[in-house]
């Protein structure tokens, strides 16, 4: 699939230089059922010549072992600085791939980053858009990286 | 920059010639954390001359009646049609933003729209990002236009 590699890649490249933690890729998936459980989302925009949205989702308890590392402090519940750290994850992964997806450095640009957390909820594309999603682990916990893109226009 | 009175004209624009339901802003929320108790959301990034994050958030009644209306069918759960719906205000008003920030030579993209939905889910905002919430009234109720934005 289309861009799997890059997200594998970029994805790798900031969780071992930011975050300090080793991540290992699956096979890219198609996501069945998109329930998202005691899980937090951070997602960003990518806007311009090529429009998409970058998700990255992970359970609670990953979510909290990465913010632990990253921020070097102790998490122990979804808090402001978790989603602050998932976040700002989303915001660094969405500028690798901008990197990957203009060169040139003009043509797209980064939104500002959301996070979403809760017991259950459902994280949809809907603009007529490639969807590739990526599944890493790390440690005996696992989240997902998610691109979707319309480079119709 | 007048975020909330951009963000009132466009949406009541958006209501009034495109899915003719009748909204009323009424005035915005409180910064900080906001338990907005919605079951389905639509968000879309814009970039450019700043960088920002818009949603539109309802009750599933709300929802079910603004797609509705906007589809011109009855609807009786949040699917794909509700989802979509959502997808294109969201769209609809980042666009009446752009127009409006343009008149101002502030120039804006949009990225594409993602749905939220669920029993329970929090939409966080950055500790460090300025944000907007203004509510809007229908006859089933409230929704509530979200912007998230930094001028950096």
């Amino acid at each position: 699939m289309k861009y799997a590699q890059d997200i594998a890649d970029a994805t790798q490249e900031i969780f071992s230089s930011m975050v300090m933690l080793e991540v290992t890729p699956g096979e890219p998936l198609k996501r069945a059922d998109n329930k998202l459980v005691d899980s937090i989302s951070g997602i960003i925009g990518l806007a311009g010549t090529i429009k998409g949205m970058l998700a990255i989702h992970l359970p609670n308890q990953a979510a909290l072992a990465i913010t632990t590392a990253f921020l070097g402090m102790d998490v122990d519940e979804i808090d402001e600085d978790v989603c602050d750290a998932i976040g700002e994850l989303a915001n660094m992964l969405g500028g690798s791939m901008k990197t990957i997806l203009d060169p040139g450095g003009s043509n797209v640009q980064l939104s500002m980053p959301s996070a979403i957390h809760g017991e259950e909820y459902a994280v949809d594309c809907l603009a007529d858009a490639e969807l590739v999603t990526v599944p890493f682990s790390f440690n005996g916990q696992t989240f997902m990286v998610e691109l979707q893109i319309s480079e119709t226009n | 920059m007048e975020f909330a009175k951009k963000i009132v004209e466009t949406t009541e624009e958006i209501f009034n010639t495109m899915i003719f339901m009748e909204v009323s802003a009424e005035a915005p929320l409180e910064q900080g954390k906001q338990a907005l108790g919605c079951h389905v959301s639509a968000m879309i990034g814009l970039s450019g001359g700043f960088s920002a994050m818009l949603g539109i958030h309802c009750p599933e009644t709300v929802g079910l009646a603004i797609s509705g209306a906007m589809l011109g069918m009855e609807i009786e759960e949040i699917d794909a049609d509700v989802k979509d719906a959502l997808g294109e205000i969201a769209n609809m008003v980042a666009g009446g933003l752009k127009e409006r920030f343009s008149a101002e030579d502030i120039d804006l993209e949009l990225a594409i729209p993602t749905a939220i939905s669920g029993k329970s889910y929090t939409i966080a905002s950055s500790t460090r990002s300025n944000r907007v919430i203004i509510p809007f009234s229908v006859d089933q109720g409230q929704f509530f236009i979200e912007m998230k934005y930094n001028l950096n």
